[in-house]
């Protein structure tokens, strides 16, 4: 037996414990995952790094080629453990609070395309004229607080004041899910 | 909330129809309900949200590169027959720690052990790694002198078949970014593990490795 040069030598090919097809199904999973912390975060800085947490905690039980399913149980898991730390750290709040008060442990939506803007929509249309005048108008028209003024014929300084207790009282109506 | 709170509520969702991160402070608690419901209605003002090209970019390499965590053990892994994938259970996963630590190396001992004749020492240049098969063991030969030292050729990473980069004199893994040094050392800053080493001995002039039938 003699050394073997290895430019002669063909790779080998071996099995890898992650697959690029187990990477693409986690991807998959993690968009649904990015989606559920972007509509509890709102903007995509925090989604990001949120998403990446749970990929990261996810990593082992992703790399023992679970079937989509259970790894879909266990990300959103993830999900939720990682937005209760996000909003007790943000608040300095205890996650058992949050809990309690934000319904944080709801189980995600079992159909992640579901249309939210619909779902948001119904919950405005609960509240009173000028309450969902005003958080339709800042939130699905993106309008500026002066321009929601202008638009309700009232001042900014108004506006601010109802936009809050707006946001108040859709919080009582309940989880926008 | 100290100061008018319907301005702290404004500036929380200006910043978020901005796209801008949360930035919270602690008496903004008082408030927590109304925030998380600004967080949510902005979350949903744009419907069904899907990652960006590049963040995808990134969460894939991150899914692909980060060594892996101690979950198996080396020796569960060689139990259950992984031992190629036993060489990479030392590391740890990043963001755990933030600094992998350095993992021991291992040394192959073969279940049913036999020496094997690879060749004259003169066949192998000093400063040259030079893979060998001794049966069912793979290995880079380093020669020092009238010394030889030998390490897997597998990566302790990913289960891939290393090559010599006489450039740099490291041995680089094909499948993903690690080097090693002709000791076995990870040669890059993440936490690999050490490349196993593999039993190797001169004797009358000829390089023996200690592998199997």
């Amino acid at each position: 037996m003699t050394p073997e040069e290895p430019a002669n030598e063909p790779a080998e090919v071996v099995q890898l414990p992650v697959a690029p097809r187990a990477t693409d199904i986690a991807l998959d999973e993690l968009e649904l995952v990015y989606a559920f912390i972007y509509a509890r975060v709102g903007n995509r800085p925090d989604a990001e790094d949120l998403t990446q947490q749970v990929a990261m905690k996810a990593i082992p039980r992703l790399r023992q080629g679970a079937p989509a399913s259970a790894i879909r149980g266990y990300l959103f898991a993830t999900a939720r453990s990682v937005l209760g730390a996000f909003w007790s750290t943000r608040l300095g709040l205890s996650e058992a609070e949050l809990r309690e008060d934000l319904a944080l442990a709801t189980p995600p939506p079992s159909t992640p395309s579901e249309d939210r803007t619909e779902t948001v929509q119904q919950i405005l249309g609960k509240l009173s004229d000028n309450y969902r005048r005003v958080l339709e108008l800042r939130f699905l028209h993106g309008y500026s607080l002066k321009e929601v003024a202008t638009e309700m014929h009232s001042t900014v300084g108004a506006i601010k004041v109802m936009q809050l207790r707006a946001l108040r009282a859709a919080a009582k109506l309940g989880d926008p899910e | 909330m100290n100061g008018k709170r319907e301005n702290r509520i404004e500036k929380i969702v200006s910043d978020l129809l901005r796209g801008r991160r949360l930035k919270l402070r602690g008496g903004d608690a008082e408030e927590k309900e109304a925030i998380v419901t600004a967080a949510r209605l902005a979350g949903a003002r744009q419907g069904l949200q899907r990652m960006h090209p590049a963040f995808r970019k990134r969460l894939a390499d991150v899914l692909e590169n980060t060594p892996r965590e101690g979950w198996v053990t080396r020796r569960a892994a060689l139990v259950a027959g992984l031992g190629l994938a036993a060489g990479a259970a030392g590391g740890v996963l990043l963001g755990r720690s933030g600094r992998p630590e350095p993992a021991a190396a291992q040394t192959i001992e073969p279940a049913d052990p036999l020496w094997v004749d690879v060749g004259a020492l003169s066949d192998f240049p000093e400063g040259e790694g030079r893979r060998v098969v001794a049966g069912g063991v793979s290995a880079y030969v380093f020669r020092k002198g009238d010394t030889v030292s030998a390490v897997s050729s597998i990566c302790s990473h990913l289960p891939c078949e290393l090559s010599w980069d006489g450039g740099n004199g490291n041995l680089v893994c094909p499948c993903h970014p690690a080097r090693f040094t002709p000791a076995g050392k990870p040669a890059v800053h993440y936490g690999l593990a050490d490349l196993s080493t593999v039993h190797a001995e001169v004797k009358a002039g000829r390089v023996l490795v200690l592998g199997t039938k």
